[in-house]
């Protein structure tokens, strides 16, 4: 009998929200009703722009923020009633890796082995293991104002994951990284959910939920307005896109003509238009021909991947909004 | 909750508070910031009332404790404990507005522990400023006539006296959040010393000041320190000084707790 069966909870590790509302003083009301179901070992994918409720669900989730109304279970324990239970179940890397900048990378690991619980010896040996696993180990014993903000980030994993969670919560983990660095942590996430690690992410890329997340909810003025796989998210679109750019900008007009009978074409100025087809893709070769044959000079064809932006237009009406609506702490 | 969950439940937050406490304390010794109004001011206000002020010995009234520096070292204990207090409540509002805070709250531990790992790390830090400017007391001519036991009581009370202190801070940043707030409390930690006999005996304070002495428990406690240091119940009682003391850390660490549980409640 595993620790959990013999805790009389559930063995997989879920997150539900029914109605869930946060209401802070003042009237704002930063999420609305907001219901969520996550299977044990899914990555979902919470995608929104700033302001737009994540924050406050997920400070809602990992039991530092009281919902005003609605309930919400993690791990199988109710975020209100069972908050120690919940704390003991999840792993939490917040917005920004907030660190103390005057603690070393394993000092850091050590004070939170001990906050969860574990012995010296054993809080030691963990934070041994994971600053191998993240890569730190030659930076252990330096100050955090020394490391890059993908080494905070690393860190910031690794002190989630002291206590071996069931649920990681992880706030934009990627967010102001470089390319390489936010790959490094997409591979690591990746291979902690092949180990059974149920992952409820926070992000404002679409790309991100793509790489990563199984199903992906989208979060607008604190409700979620779409969820699905980021295929079919993609799909609320529209037809696929395409980007052509003319080597000559005179000859636009009649690029626009000659590509009408392939779908639906705009002209964005500068030589570039963009189409709007079903053949996605497989239809890169046919108006290459097409413009050839009218000795239209091409510069570059590519196919156009749905941003968030995208999406957020399709099923919104509006474009992201800039941050600041949440004032959320 | 079984005797043996329960001794498990006590071990696992002994163990929390040793970690807060090591780490308040390792933070506060690397900055400087800290260390200097804890450790630096003190002995430069030591310094300069020693030298300045050491007439005053001369006034009727004024007790006989041999050297002035020997006198005065007690408030200047005082001091590097209460900036020691709201150095911890600025570090507290410090982990609170870089998002620290969060962490410690999001881990499953009891909030009191919080509270009293950095009220512990604040009361080594008073014990090490009393030995501090008690060997530099001693260094420049102070007698203590009530020996190693009374150094030890005055070292205790400091720990105290700290302890309160820190109590103090926490509760204000625990309530406001605000770093900034609790970085302009630093006059009214002169205005608590200079409305207690913390320089001066309480005879020699104007009329106003010695008796809103009366109701400062820090009187208590300084008075208590010198009565300890110097074997003189008539420089101050140790009893009423340890009294007041303890019912300032009881105090000041309940506001803390209570400030703490309505921060997470909000």
């Amino acid at each position: 009998m595993n620790g959990a069966e013999k805790l009389g909870r559930r063995t997989d590790a879920t997150i539900e929200a029914e109605g869930l509302e946060r209401v802070y003083p003042g009237g704002l009301r930063a999420v609305d009703g907001v219901d969520l179901a996550v299977e044990a070992g899914e990555i979902y994918g919470f995608l929104g722009p700033n302001g737009a409720g994540k924050s406050t669900t997920v400070r809602i989730l990992t039991t530092l923020l009281r919902p005003t109304a609605g309930h919400a279970r993690v791990a199988g324990y109710d975020v209100v009633k069972q908050a120690s239970q919940v704390r003991r179940s999840i792993g939490v890397a917040l917005q920004e890796a907030a660190l103390d900048p005057l603690m070393t990378g394993r000092e850091l690991l050590q004070l939170q082995g001990a906050l969860h619980g574990l012995r010296r010896a054993e809080s030691r040996s963990r934070a041994e293991q994971l600053l191998e696993r993240v890569d730190l180990v030659d930076a252990a014993d330096r100050l955090l104002n020394t490391y890059s903000g993908g080494m905070r980030r690393r860190l910031d994993l690794a002190m989630a994951l002291v206590h071996r969670p069931s649920v990681l919560f992880l706030d934009e983990p990627t967010t102001g990284l470089d390319p390489v660095s936010r790959s490094s942590l997409w591979g690591e996430l990746r291979s902690l959910n092949d180990e059974g690690t149920t992952i409820f992410l926070t992000t404002q890329y679409l790309e991100e939920a793509e790489q990563l997340a199984d199903r992906v909810g989208i979060i607008d003025h604190g409700k979620i307005v779409a969820e699905g796989t980021p295929q079919e998210l993609g799909r609320l679109v529209g037809d696929p896109g395409l980007y052509v750019k003319l080597i000559d900008p005179s000859q636009s007009d009649r690029a626009r003509e000659l590509l009408a009978v392939h779908g639906s074409v705009s002209d964005r100025g500068e030589g570039c238009l963009s189409l709007r087809t079903v053949l996605g893709a497989r239809a890169i070769a046919p108006i290459v021909r097409t413009l050839d044959e009218a000795q239209i000079e091409v510069d570059a064809v590519e196919v156009e991947e749905p941003t968030l932006d995208d999406v957020f237009l399709a099923v919104t009406g509006h474009r992201a909004e800039e941050p600041g609506e949440d004032g959320s702490p | 909750m079984s005797t043996v969950a329960l001794e498990r439940d006590v071990a696992t937050q002994g163990r929390v508070i040793v970690a807060l406490t090591e780490r308040a304390l390792r933070v506060q010794m690397r900055r400087a910031q800290f260390l200097l109004p804890s450790f630096l001011l003190p002995l430069l206000l030591l310094a300069v009332i020693a030298s300045g002020t050491s007439a005053a010995q001369q006034l009727p009234g004024f007790p006989s404790t041999g050297s002035y520096v020997g006198f005065v070292v007690s408030g200047t204990i005082m001091q590097g404990t209460l900036l020691a207090g709201l150095m911890a409540g600025i570090a507290i509002a410090s982990d609170i507005e870089g998002g620290f805070f969060d962490r410690l709250l999001s881990a499953p531990v009891n909030r009191a522990s919080i509270v009293l790992g950095r009220v512990l790390g604040t009361a080594v830090i008073g014990i090490a400023q009393a030995v501090l400017f008690l060997s530099v007391a001693l260094a420049f001519g102070a007698d203590f006539p009530g020996g190693i036991v009374g150094v030890a009581l005055a070292i205790l009370l400091a720990a105290l006296s700290a302890s309160a202190a820190a109590g103090l801070g926490a509760a204000i940043a625990l309530r406001t959040g605000s770093l900034s707030l609790m970085q302009n409390l630093f006059p009214f930690v002169f205005v608590l010393l200079f409305i207690a006999p913390a320089f001066f005996p309480r005879e020699l304070l104007s009329p106003v000041l010695e008796t809103i002495s009366v109701v400062n428990p820090l009187s208590y406690v300084v008075e208590g320190m010198r009565g300890a240091l110097f074997d003189s119940s008539a420089l101050g009682s140790v009893a009423l000084g340890f009294a007041a003391a303890a019912g300032s850390v009881l105090l000041t660490c309940a506001l803390a707790v209570w400030a703490m549980r309505a921060r997470v409640r909000s």
